[in-house]
C-alpha cells in the first residue's frame, strides 16, 4: 500500500526466493513440474509412483541426514556407503543364519555402523588427517570388510549345508517390518524411518548445544577452539552420528532386498552428497541445515523417478542428472555474493 | 602399500597350499615331468596359477568355488588363485608372477582383451599353457578357450519365453549393462529368440545389473502400465528385485525369468517359486580343471581351441532333477 515502504523493502516473495530454503524449494518445484509435464501416461499423478518415489529415496536420504552433521563441521564422509555394506552383510548374516531376534540384530548392527564412524572420526579430529583420506581409507576397509565377513557372496536366504546343497529360512520378521507399508499401503517403512532420522538431525541441529558446536568449527574450527569449544569430541561425535544413520540406511538396505550384499551402497555416499548440497548446505561448513537437505533428498529423489518412468535411456540420464545437480547448485551459489 | 599386502597374503595362500598338500603326495605311483623323465617315488605335483580379475562378482567367486571343487578331487593338483580387483594391470602382474615361479599351467579369466593379450602370449612363449575363461583375447596365442554364449542363452530365453505365452503377451525386459557385452547379448539374443512373436516388450530399461535399481524401474513399470504378463531379467538378482517390487504393489500372475542360475541365487528363487525360470551361465570352472589335466597329461592334442559351454534351463517341472541342459 505504501509506497516507500515497498521501494525501502523487497517484497516477501524474494526474499523468500532469496533465502537458500526458497532456492532449494524453487528446485524441487520445477523438478515436479517436469514431472508433470512428462507423466508417462498419468502414471505421475498415481499414488503409488510418490510412495516408491520416497522409499527409493529413504536409504540415500538416511545417510544425507548423517552427512548434513559432518559437512557443517566442515568435513566429509566417504565411508557411509560401504558401511551400508558392511551393516548389510552383518544384519543378514545375525537376522537369516544366526536367527537372532531384531532387539539384538539392530543394536549390533547400530554399534557395528557407529564403531565405523567413531575410528574415522577419531582419525581425522584427533590425529588431524583431513577428512577425505581418513574416510577415504574406512570407505576400503569397511568394503574390504563386507567382502570379508560374507565371503564374497550375498548372503541370502538360501543357507549352503555342510554337503554344498541348500536349504531354505525364512526372511526375518525384521526385514519385513522394515519392508512393511503402513496407512493402507501408502507409506513405506524405511521412508517412516527416514522421517525420524530427519527428526532426530534436527533436534541435533537446532536443539542441542552439540549442533551450534557443529556450526562453529565448521565455520571458523580454530575460533571455536578458542573460544572453548570442545572440537574433537565434537567432531568425533559427528563421524560416530554419521555411521549410525549409515547403519540405520544399511538395515533398510538388507530388508528391502531381503539379503546383505557385499557390493550394496557402492556410490551411495556420493549421491548423499549430491543431495546435501543441492539443498544449500555449503561444503565448506558451518552453514546448512537439515531442512535443506529434506529438500535435496526429494529433489534427486523426484529427478530419478521421472527419468525412471519416462525409460530414458542411461546416457540421457547420466547427462540430465549432471546438467540439473549444476543448475541447481549454481542457483545456490548465486546467493551467497 | 596394497601390492606389498597382496605379496604377503599370496605368500601365505602358497605357504598355506603347500601346508595341506603334504599329507597328499604320499602317492607313490612313478609319474612322468613335462620333460618327459620318469620320477620314481614322488608323485608328481602340478600347480596351477588361476588368475581371476574380479571377486567382488559372486558369478566369479562361484567360478573360483568351482574351479577349487574340481581340482579337491585331484590330489596332484594344487591350484593358486590370484584376484586381481578388477584392475587389468594388477592382473598383467600376476600373469608374469606366475610365469617367474614357473607354475605348470595358467588359467586366466582376463578383465580385458588387448592389455592382457601380450602377457599371455609371453606365458606361452615361456612354455606355459594357458586356459581362457569367460572373456576372449585377441589373436590365438593361448591354448584353449573356454566360454558360453551370452547370445544363444538369450535366444532360449526368449523362445521358452515365447513358448510359455503362448506367443502372445506383454514383456518387461530388464537389461544388464546396456555398455557391456553380456548386456547386449542378452538383449540381441532374446529378441531373436521372440521374433515372429506377438509377444510386445512395453517397456524396457537399464538396470546396470544392480538388484535396488531393478526394483525401482519395476515400480515404474507397474506404475505406467495395468497389465504385464512376464519380467525377463538378464540375471537373477534384477529378476528379483522386479519379482519384489510386484508383490509390494500386490500384483500377482506376472512370470519372472532370469539369466545366470547360480546355486545360491537363481535355481534358489526357482526353488522358493520367486521365479519361474532361470537360465545358466556356465562358469566353466570345471570345464577348465578337466582341460588342465589333459594338457598337463600329455594330451594337449585332444583339446580343441575353443569350447562353448551349452547352457542349462531350471524351472519349476526340472528343479528337482537339477535343471536341463539344453544344447
Amino acid at each position: 500500500m505504501n509506497d516507500t515502504a515497498d521501494a525501502a523493502r523487497p517484497p516477501a516473495w524474494k526474499t523468500f526466493l532469496g533465502s537458500p530454503g526458497g532456492r532449494a524449494l524453487l528446485a524441487l518445484v520445477l523438478v515436479l513440474a517436469a514431472g508433470a509435464a512428462f507423466n508417462a501416461d498419468g502414471a505421475f499423478f498415481k499414488i503409488g509412483t510418490h510412495r516408491d518415489t520416497l522409499r527409493q529415496a529413504s536409504v540415500y536420504g538416511i545417510l544425507a541426514c548423517g552427512m548434513t552433521l559432518v559437512i557443517i563441521s566442515g568435513g566429509i564422509d566417504l565411508a557411509v556407503g560401504s558401511v551400508v555394506a558392511l551393516t548389510a552383510v552383518c544384519a543378514a548374516t545375525m537376522a537369516i543364519h544366526w536367527n537372532w531376534p531384531a532387539w539384538e540384530v539392530v543394536p549390533a548392527s547400530l554399534a557395528i555402523g557407529g564403531a565405523c564412524g567413531t575410528i574415522a572420526g577419531f582419525i581425522t579430529a584427533a590425529w588431524k588427517v583431513q577428512p577425505f583420506i581418513a574416510t577415504l581409507a574406512m570407505m576400503v576397509f569397511a568394503r574390504g570388510l563386507a567382502k570379508y565377513a560374507s565371503g564374497g557372496m550375498k548372503v541370502s536366504t538360501a543357507v549352503q549345508n555342510a554337503d554344498g546343497t541348500y536349504h531354505y529360512v525364512e526372511v526375518p520378521t525384521l526385514f519385513r517390518v522394515i519392508d512393511h507399508r503402513i496407512l493402507g499401503g501408502n507409506l513405506s517403512m524405511v521412508t517412516v524411518i527416514f522421517i525420524i532420522c530427519v527428526a532426530l538431525a534436527w533436534l541435533a541441529l537446532s536443539r542441542h548445544r552439540w549442533g551450534r558446536y557443529l556450526y562453529a568449527i565448521g565455520g571458523n574450527e580454530e575460533a571455536a577452539r578458542l573460544s572453548g569449544v570442545p572440537v574433537v569430541g565434537a567432531k568425533v561425535c559427528a563421524y560416530a552420528a554419521s555411521g549410525l544413520f549409515a547403519a540405520v540406511a544399511g538395515l533398510c538396505q538388507a530388508a528391502q532386498e531381503q539379503q546383505g550384499d557385499p557390493e550394496a551402497g557402492a556410490g551411495y555416499e556420493l549421491v548423499a552428497i549430491a543431495m546435501v548440497v543441492i539443498g544449500g548446505t555449503s561444503l565448506m561448513g558451518g552453514r546448512g541445515g537439515i531442512g535443506l537437505t529434506l529438500l535435496g533428498v526429494l529433489t534427486i529423489g523426484y529427478l530419478d523417478k521421472i527419468l525412471s518412468i519416462n525409460a530414458v535411456p542411461e546416457a540421457g540420464r547420466l547427462v540430465l542428472t549432471g546438467v540439473i545437480i549444476v543448475a541447481a547448485v549454481m542457483t545456490q551459489r548465486r546467493n551467497r555474493t | 602399500m596394497s601390492k606389498r599386502f597382496a605379496q604377503i597374503s599370496s605368500f601365505l595362500a602358497v605357504a598355506l597350499l603347500a601346508g595341506c598338500n603334504k599329507s597328499d603326495s604320499s602317492d607313490n605311483a612313478p609319474v612322468i615331468t613335462k620333460e618327459g623323465r620318469e620320477v620314481p617315488g614322488a608323485a608328481r605335483t602340478y600347480t596351477v596359477g588361476m588368475s581371476q580379475c574380479n571377486l567382488g562378482e559372486p558369478w566369479r567367486v562361484q567360478m573360483n568355488e568351482d574351479i577349487r571343487a574340481a581340482a579337491a578331487k585331484h590330489p596332484e593338483l594344487k591350484v593358486i588363485f590370484k584376484d586381481a580387483q578388477n584392475d587389468t594391470l594388477k592382473q598383467r602382474s600376476h600373469v608374469e608372477e606366475f610365469v617367474s615361479s614357473k607354475v605348470d599351467l595358467i588359467i586366466i579369466s582376463p578383465k580385458e582383451a588387448q592389455p592382457l593379450t601380450e602377457p599371455v602370449a609371453s606365458a606361452m612363449d615361456a612354455g606355459i599353457p594357458v586356459i581362457v575363461l569367460d572373456r576372449a583375447l585377441l589373436g590365438d596365442k593361448y591354448t584353449c578357450f573356454i566360454g558360453a554364449d551370452n547370445k544363444k542363452i538369450g535366444k532360449a530365453a526368449g523362445q521358452w519365453i515365447a513358448k510359455k505365452l503362448g506367443g502372445k503377451g506383454k514383456v518387461v525386459e530388464l537389461m544388464g549393462l546396456m555398455t557391456s557385452t553380456p548386456g547386449q547379448d542378452r538383449h540381441t539374443g532374446f529378441r531373436e529368440g521372440i521374433a515372429g512373436t506377438d509377444i510386445d516388450v512395453i517397456f524396457s530399461a537399464d538396470m546396470k545389473w544392480l538388484e535396488p535399481d531393478a526394483r525401482q524401474e519395476m515400480e515404474s513399470a507397474l506404475a505406467r502400465f495395468d497389465h504385464i504378463d512376464l519380467v525377463y531379467g538378464h540375471n537373477d538378482p534384477g529378476a528379483h528385485g522386479a519379482y519384489l517390487a510386484a508383490k509390494a504393489a500386490g500384483r500377482d500372475n506376472i512370470i519372472f525369468v532370469g539369466i545366470d542360475a547360480l546355486p545360491q541365487e537363481g535355481v534358489a528363487y526357482v526353488q522358493q517359486g520367486i521365479l519361474d525360470a532361470t537360465f545358466r551361465y556356465p562358469t566353466g570352472g570345471a570345464e577348465a580343471v578337466d582341460t588342465a589335466l589333459k594338457i598337463l597329461n600329455g594330451q594337449a592334442q585332444t583339446v580343441p581351441k575353443k569350447i562353448v559351454l551349452g547352457t542349462r534351463l531350471f524351472d519349476k517341472s526340472n528343479i528337482a532333477q537339477g535343471g536341463e541342459a539344453l544344447p
